[in-house]
């Protein structure tokens, strides 16, 4: 391992140290969310948080496969997909806004995107 | 070397990277990042390139990633497998040709890796349009350092005594 190659390994390390915890950070907390189901990179469904949604089952049946959401108090994963690998399914619950979960075989993002303009008091206070 | 003979060599060299393909598949790995793979075929690249250059590691390459597909039949994995094979052969190359004198074969293993998976989520961001995907290039690339690591490692000793085997070859 010559000088060159370390440099080149701190440097990798520093880079994305640096932009995971950029990552980290652009996750905005908003109080209103609702979770964007998109395939093959339209939106196919917005499902809106409420009460009586918690602890429902939702199937998204696509042309590319078959993905079942769980929808938790502000939160949402995988519980059941037609997928080869099942890596969405492993990836857990997601539930700040930003924060997606990807299934690439079946072409389907879920992302949980914050409402804009609600309730944002600061915003107006200048 | 002989026509025959490097043909015979590359198709050897392509089968071990199916085989090792193979293999790494069915090793679990700790995270769920769709993408995320041990790499160990790259190893195979790398050699190649050392041992032959551009042209016939750019072939093993390619043949590689199309004859996967029909051994693990999704085709949909196909344009990531080939556009990160592409860019990361095309990457160690130009580390390995030009700064040679700064790169060990470590380096350029892991400049490889890092092409590799830039390669891969950038094409993941084009077919589902969302930028968002680039959430998961820096934990990528992290892994790719361990992994490329290791793979520049093993790929020193392996171009070493390949050398040697293929030049007593020669002589007889």
């Amino acid at each position: 391992m010559t000088k060159g190659d370390k440099i080149l390994i701190v440097v990798i390390i520093l880079v994305s140290v640096i932009s995971l915890g950029f990552v980290k950070n652009s996750l905005i907390k908003y109080d209103d969310k609702y979770i964007s189901v998109q395939v093959n990179g339209e939106e196919y469904q917005r499902i809106y948080f409420d009460d009586s949604i918690i602890g429902k089952k939702i199937p998204i049946e696509t042309p590319y496969g078959r993905n079942i959401l769980e929808i938790g108090d502000g939160e949402v994963r995988i519980v059941e997909a037609t997928c080869s690998d099942q890596l969405c399914v492993y990836q857990g619950t997601i539930s700040e806004s930003g924060e997606i979960i990807v299934c690439l075989p079946n072409l389907l993002i879920v992302e949980i995107k914050g409402i804009e303009n609600s309730k944002n008091i600061d915003y107006f206070s200048y | 070397m002989k026509g025959t003979r490097k043909i015979i060599l590359l198709s050897l060299l392509v089968s071990i990277g199916l085989a090792l393909s193979v293999i790494e598949s069915s090793i679990p790995l700790p995270v769920a990042i769709p993408g995320a793979r041990l790499g160990l075929s790259n190893m195979v690249i790398l050699v190649t390139l050392v041992i032959f250059g551009f042209k016939e590691a750019f072939i093993v390459s390619i043949l590689k990633s199309s004859v996967l597909v029909l051994i693990t039949g999704s085709v949909s994995s196909l344009i990531y497998s080939l556009a990160g094979g592409i860019v990361s052969c095309i990457v160690m190359f130009v580390g390995y040709k030009f700064f040679s004198n700064i790169f060990s074969l470590i380096g350029v293993s892991i400049l490889g890796a890092t092409g590799h998976n830039i390669a891969q989520v950038s094409v993941a961001v084009m077919i589902m349009s969302n930028i968002r995907v680039y959430s998961y290039l820096p934990i990528l690339v992290l892994m790719g350092l361990f992994t490329g690591y290791f793979v520049g490692l093993s790929s020193i000793y392996i171009s070493k005594n390949l050398r040697k085997v293929l030049k007593y070859n020669t002589e007889i």
